[in-house]
């Protein structure tokens, strides 16, 4: 704050001190650590690349890293195609039910991953609600395996990241000219004609940020894949967390972590430059 | 010196640039007599609200000096100067009732709770918002707003009050009031009024004196009425109000009634002949309304003929563009009584007194 | 054809809302069954699972997870004003790289984050650390970023004006952030508290590597816990937790007023 205009400029890095201490000690500290970690031998401490040989070379640790791939995939896509629907309603519609839509798609956030997947876990297990239902109708005889498995993983992790794909799809379609729709039916345009090819086109950056933030969140996702995908179901996360508290073995889990790390970074910064390059493009004003 | 010599606001030599190069105020000086009602008045990018912004002392000059009431300013923080200051757009504090607004100064100058409450009835009584204390300015009307903020700028009673286009935000039935009402408030307080305007009919119908700037600088400082029969410079003439500004090839002085040659053959007779040497005229400035309609064969100076070019009726007067020559459009406001039998394509006469043709250097 | 498109679109809709409420709806419907079996049959509905929570076995996790959420609420609300005020409200040179460091933590994995907090605390010898001290650094660095963007977004809306005319009417420098700034943004302050109170509660994945036997927070107790049942009571901590955060969420708008702030307006 200069005061009189005289002050030294210095002072207005004051207030920074302390948030700015804070994060460097307990955030870019131990990240420069936990990499610096994971180009150490493990005995000797000194440079090496053996922790990374060995994830690239060991065939569990890459399943794992795959598994993680095809799952945060699956789940960007399913929370972008159902996120969509809800998104563009909440941006267009003027009825007293918007309130309630919007309630109902944010109201998860609040409570919590544990509840969530507690809840899936009810509904899909071989005991739980729709097996009960199915048997109890007569369409099959055994339980169908929803849960422990990759199904039940991207149900759950689908249901935990909606709200994100929805606020983002929402943002994006909020910024469309609803004339712009308006003006193509005066053209003549039928409804899936405007959808095809107005409102679809002009939504890519929303698209691509729903699926952008669906799959990092989701390969950085914890909780879920291990409640719902049962013991043998291993991602990055799940592995990242045995290594450090099973196996005490940190070095690799810092691999593992720097593996998981530069996945979500690549994605995010890509993205970025993607959807800035997309806004550009649309953004004709 | 008596007390009322002291000029409230004097500049002097006041400049104000950014990285050495960029100069936005250059050189002003100002004095400002106690209890006037000042405009500065310009463009946008002319300088004027830098130059308001100096005398609150939110930008400190690069060079020259700020008094009030005879004491220098420079160094000075805003909130030390008593100087009360109306925003364009109004800056109400939205979390506080009017009441709380118009008490803020006064509370935070100290002053005692009975003194304050007093300040407060005083100015909400000055702008007439009695009984609306308690309102939040989110439920004011746009003029209440306005008055509000006036209140709360005069309410710590400062030794003067700067406006910085505070009637821009307001539809045009109400601007038109609110000139009315602002005046008659600097009035009763016998208050020093500094109003930053681009609006020109702002600063003719309430202004003491009107301070035209551009780029930086004084164009014209005068009363209101002078400015507008006397326009110093093209830029004057034509941001005041309308008018005809044709170029001079050729001009020649006899004993103070010039002779202007124009373009096309024209030449028209000026008796204003100024302290502007004959050869140093090249424009010449005629407003709208000196132009008269002449009687069918009518003779004598200044007389032209031309064809109608453009007609716009505004309802009590009308607007004729006449081509007089070759590349001479010649604006004429007329009464809309005398627009019988003229229409887009018509021959008219014109005449111009030779009193109302100002000669320009520039 | 555009008919059958309509109510395609209708249904698909209705499945997704149905979707979102289901796994809620079946929790609230298992804390109220009186077996581990979920029933609808609501005349059976009973509250004695929320009755057995009411040991130290869930009421210490509750208390803890409570306790570090408010006191990271509080912190995090401090650091974040304050760093926002340098950024946001005062600009000072070089904002916008300070902003995104500021943010940087949200770029990174939670369990990345974890991770490192858990081997930079083990390495500087601070292991007896782990516990409440470390969950409160982990959950800041955490909320932190939340915090600082919600704050940062009402002053970067602070109408510069406002502390124009508070000086010129006469405030000092303390006089116009106590009567000026921090009245105007405190909804943004209260909403920025809530939630990282929220974030803290809820958090699993930087929880997971830094609770310690006998310190442990709900969320971290729950899950351990259901990897072996689906014991009913399960299902009313999460929802008894649930209402907690409701509870909160009305405390803080109660005090902070944001919900006027989310609703894009002022008084």
């Amino acid at each position: 704050m200069r005061l009189g205009g005289t002050m030294p400029s210095l002072r207005g890095y004051v207030p920074l001190i302390p948030p700015v201490t804070i994060l460097m000690m307990f955030f870019a500290l131990p990240m420069g650590m936990m990499i610096g970690l994971s180009f150490q031998d493990g005995d000797t401490g000194s440079f090496s690349l053996t922790s990374y040989e060995r994830f690239f070379t060991d065939d569990l640790a890459l399943d794992g890293f795959f598994r993680t791939i095809v799952m945060s995939g699956l789940v960007a896509v399913c929370v972008t195609v159902m996120s969509y629907p809800i998104a563009y309603f909440l941006a267009r519609s003027t009825s007293r039910w918007r309130a309630v839509v919007f309630a109902l798609a944010i109201a998860p956030e609040l409570a919590g991953v544990v509840l969530r997947t507690y809840g899936w876990l009810i509904i899909l297990e071989d005991q739980g609600f729709v097996n009960d239902l199915v048997i109890q109708l007569g369409l099959i005889d055994r339980p169908l395996p929803l849960s422990h498995n990759m199904f039940g993983v991207v149900v759950g992790l689908t249901h935990v990241l909606l709200p994100f794909g929805i606020l983002s799809l929402l943002t994006n379609i909020q910024g469309i000219d609803p004339n712009l729709e308006k003006s193509a039916q005066i053209l003549g345009a039928s409804r899936l004609s405007v959808l095809r090819h107005i409102i679809l086109p002009l939504s890519v950056p929303g698209i691509v940020s729903s699926l952008l933030i669906a799959f990092t969140l989701a390969a950085s996702a914890y909780a879920t894949p291990a409640l719902l995908g049962g013991i043998k179901f291993s991602v990055l996360a799940t592995m990242i967390y045995q290594q450090v508290l099973f196996y005490i073995n940190w070095p690799y889990a810092a691999v593992m972590a720097n593996v998981l790390l530069v996945i979500v970074l690549a994605i995010a910064f890509t993205g970025a430059r993607l959807e800035s390059r997309l806004n550009s493009k649309l953004h004709v004003r | 010196m008596s007390a009322a010599e002291i000029a409230d606001i004097e500049l002097v030599g006041v400049t104000k640039s950014y990285g050495g190069n960029v100069v936005v105020v250059d050189n002003v000086s100002l004095t400002v007599p106690r209890g006037e009602f000042v405009s500065i008045l310009g463009p946008s990018g002319c300088g004027k609200t830098t130059t308001l912004n100096m005398i609150a002392g939110f930008h400190e000059p690069s060079s020259g000096e700020i008094r009030i009431r005879g004491r220098n300013q420079v160094g000075v923080p805003p909130e030390k100067r008593n100087i009360g200051l109306v925003f364009q757009n109004y800056a109400l504090f939205p979390h506080m009732t009017v009441q709380e607004n118009v008490a803020f100064g006064p509370k935070m100058k100290g002053q005692s709770k009975s003194e304050t409450e007093e300040a407060v009835r005083s100015a909400l009584k000055s702008v007439r918002l009695e009984g609306y204390e308690s309102r939040y300015p989110k439920e004011l009307s746009g003029g209440q707003q306005q008055r509000t903020a006036l209140a709360r700028a005069i309410a710590p009673r400062p030794s003067v009050l700067l406006l910085d286009e505070p009637l821009s935000n307001l539809d045009l039935k109400l601007r038109e009031a609110m000139r009315i009402e602002l005046k008659e408030v600097q009035q009763q307080l016998g208050m020093t009024f500094v109003y930053v305007t681009h609006d020109q009919e702002e600063a003719m119908s309430m202004s003491d004196r009107v301070v035209v700037m551009s780029d930086g600088v004084v164009a014209q400082e005068g009363r209101p009425s002078e400015i507008y029969q006397n326009p110093v410079s093209a830029f004057v003439a034509d941001f005041i109000g309308k008018s005809n500004l044709l170029p001079v090839k050729q001009a020649r002085d006899h004993d103070g009634r010039l002779t202007l040659t124009l373009g096309g053959g024209l030449s028209l007779v000026s008796e204003r002949s100024g302290d502007i040497p004959a050869n140093d005229i090249t424009l010449c400035c005629i407003r709208p309304e000196n132009v008269q309609l002449a009687r069918k064969g009518a003779s004598g100076e200044n007389l032209l003929t031309g064809r109608v070019d453009k007609l716009v009726n505004l309802g009590a007067h009308a607007e004729l563009w006449v081509d007089v020559s070759k590349d001479c459009l010649l604006k004429v406001q007329v009464p809309v009584r005398r627009l019988q039998g003229i229409e887009i394509g018509s021959h008219v006469d014109l005449l111009i007194e030779s009193a109302a043709i100002q000669p320009l250097a520039h | 054809m555009s008919k059958l498109l309509s109510v395609g679109y209708w249904v698909f809709f209705s499945f997704i809302l149905l979707f979102i409420a289901l796994p809620m709806v079946v929790v609230l419907a298992a804390s109220v069954s009186p077996t581990s079996h979920v029933t609808f049959e609501f005349w059976t509905w009973t509250l004695e699972w929320f009755g057995k929570l009411w040991t130290s076995k869930w009421l210490d996790p509750f208390i803890l997870s409570a306790k570090i959420a408010a006191i990271v609420a509080v912190i995090s609300g401090v650091l974040a004003t304050l760093g926002a005020y340098a950024v946001a409200y005062e600009k000072c040179p070089g904002h916008d790289a300070i902003m995104s460091f500021l943010l940087s933590p949200l770029a990174v994995p939670q369990i990345v984050k974890g991770v490192a907090i858990v081997l930079f605390l083990s390495s500087a010898g601070l292991f007896r650390y782990l516990g409440t001290p470390g969950l409160i650094a982990g959950h800041i660095i955490l909320t932190v970023p939340f915090a600082v963007r919600m704050i940062a977004t009402s002053m970067y809306n602070f109408d510069k004006n406002l502390d124009r005319a508070a000086r010129i009417l006469g405030a000092s420098w303390w006089q116009r952030i106590r009567y000026v700034l921090l009245p105007l943004i405190k909804p943004g302050i209260f909403s920025g508290m809530t939630f990282a109170f929220i974030i803290s509660f809820n958090n699993v994945p930087l929880s997971l590597f830094l609770v310690r036997p006998g310190q442990s927070t709900l969320p971290i107790t729950v899950i351990n816990y259901f990897e072996y049942s689906l014991d009913p009571i399960l299902a009313a901590v999460n929802v008894a937790s649930l209402l907690f955060i409701l509870a909160v969420i009305f405390l803080f708008e109660r005090i902070g007023g944001f919900t006027v702030q989310i609703h894009g307006g002022s008084k």
